[in-house]
């Protein structure tokens, strides 16, 4: 009687021996080993490992068949099974990561075609429908006509940086929609993020301030953003969280025009930036062309203000000089956080402009 | 009964189906269905998962059912046991579920 199959899950850092088995089951399929995939749902017929499928919070990938079980109720099983998995740690909102050639594969598992970029890489989602009701929720606070622009910021914190990219892209725009990075991997908190960039932003008229999202410089979208202090850029899907841009959120609000501050500082966002000309604005897509345009920074005698150098003058305890980087709003926030009793264990963050 | 958490039922497997429940943002009742017979029985599921919604009377939520050709009790059981999980339902009324 032949084996039978058997799934469990693997912790990663924990079980050295079970991951090479699995990068050896992932370079078969022509996968690459991804170190942010802290859970795999492995299936093993007797001692041969045969599937694998890997997990980071709430994004899915790594999924390999050993070819000899392709095309069997395997993957449907291990599809069930790491659901489970998911839903067990609370993320029922999925994204999957696969090639462009494997989305009909994962339609089995109940993952829809999100955006794509040509022979390289997919994104799906686990419903039929949430990025349509989205876009049907941005749709209802379009403003209509005339030249509209966008800017998307992280503003760890606020900075009169932000302030001025903001100034030149309402000035030469009929509307101007500003998004904040929704995900929680900053210093600050998005909640303090948003209300920082609201209020210093409250006076300019023509202007919406929006929450970010999933689909909008997320983990899901953009992981290599939230690597933490390290700036990697090999693995940067850009292209993903660019299109889904172009092709989603730009259309639902009627954006043309992208806005983009230079990027000196940190290569991630740099290589961001230069990738946005690309894929927003030659790339093919199903969408037409959004124009991206590079404001110069606003330097300080010589050096460009950023929310880097203000974390950095932060951890140096130098609040006076930061006085000249931010906004009035900024900060009496900075004093009243880190004035007196400035918290040391606080003092660490990874990339941000 | 209304959902007010996510839950899910069912498997991806060969004659089950999954059903997913979710709050409603807007007080509606929603349903999608898709299913590897949806141009045979299309009709038929959608019919099955109307009238077990109904009759535990859902009254929003968002439902998504991937069918992999089950039958109907199957249909039928699975949508109950989301939604009960959905509803944070402790206790049943059997005749609803009959």
């Amino acid at each position: 009687m032949p084996a039978e199959l058997r799934f469990h899950t693997v912790h990663a850092s924990e079980s050295p021996q079970e991951s090479k088995q699995i990068e050896q089951l992932l370079t078969e399929s022509d996968l690459g080993w991804d170190s942010r995939v802290e859970t795999f749902v492995v299936c093993r017929k007797g001692a041969a490992l045969v599937a694998c499928a890997g997990i980071d919070r709430n994004v899915v990938k790594c999924v390999a068949i050993s070819p000899a079980f392709r095309g069997t109720s395997l993957s449907l099983q291990l599809g069930g099974e790491l659901l489970k998995v998911a839903m067990e740690r609370g993320h029922f909102h999925l994204f999957l990561y696969t090639k462009p050639d494997n989305t009909v594969f994962f339609r089995g598992w109940g993952f829809y075609p999100l955006v794509e970029v040509r022979d390289k890489v997919a994104l799906m989602e686990n419903s039929p429908i949430a990025i349509r009701r989205y876009c049907s929720d941005l749709r209802a606070l379009r403003k209509h006509g005339g030249k509209i622009g966008c800017i998307v910021m992280n503003a760890n914190p606020f900075t009169l940086g932000h302030r001025y990219l903001a100034d030149v892209a309402a000035e030469s725009c009929d509307w101007l929609h500003v998004f904040i990075v929704r995900e929680e991997a900053s210093m600050f908190s998005y909640a303090e993020r948003y209300e920082l960039a609201s209020q210093g932003l409250s006076h300019i008229k023509n202007i919406t301030v929006h929450h970010g999202s999933e689909y909008i410089v997320s983990r899901a979208t953009f992981p290599s953003y939230f690597l933490k202090g390290k700036c990697t850029v090999d693995q940067c899907f850009t292209a993903i969280d660019l299109l889904l841009f172009r092709e989603h959120i730009a259309p639902a609000l009627e954006i043309t025009y992208r806005y983009v501050g230079t990027e000196p500082a940190c290569p991630v966002t740099s290589r961001y930036n230069k990738d946005m000309k690309h894929w927003l604005e030659t790339a093919d897509s199903r969408s037409p062309s959004i124009e991206v345009v590079v404001v110069p920074r606003i330097t300080l005698r010589g050096s460009p203000i950023s929310a880097s150098e203000v974390r950095r003058l932060l951890q140096n305890k130098s609040l006076q000089e930061i006085k000249k980087l931010v906004p009035e709003t900024t900060m009496r926030q900075l004093i009243s956080r880190f004035g007196d009793q400035r918290r040391e264990t606080e003092m660490t963050d990874g990339d941000d402009h | 009964m209304r959902i007010i958490t996510e839950a899910v039922a069912g498997s991806l497997e060969s004659s089950d189906l999954l059903v997913k429940v979710s709050p409603s943002r807007d007080k509606t009742l929603e349903i999608y269905v898709t299913s590897d017979v949806i141009e045979q029985f299309g009709t038929q599921i959608r019919h099955v998962v109307d009238d077990t919604l109904k009759r535990l009377a859902v009254t929003d939520g968002l439902i998504v059912i991937e069918d992999k050709g089950a039958l109907d009790y199957a249909i039928r059981a699975r949508v109950q046991t989301a939604v009960l999980r959905g509803a944070a339902c402790k206790e049943l009324n059997w005749e609803q579920l009959s």
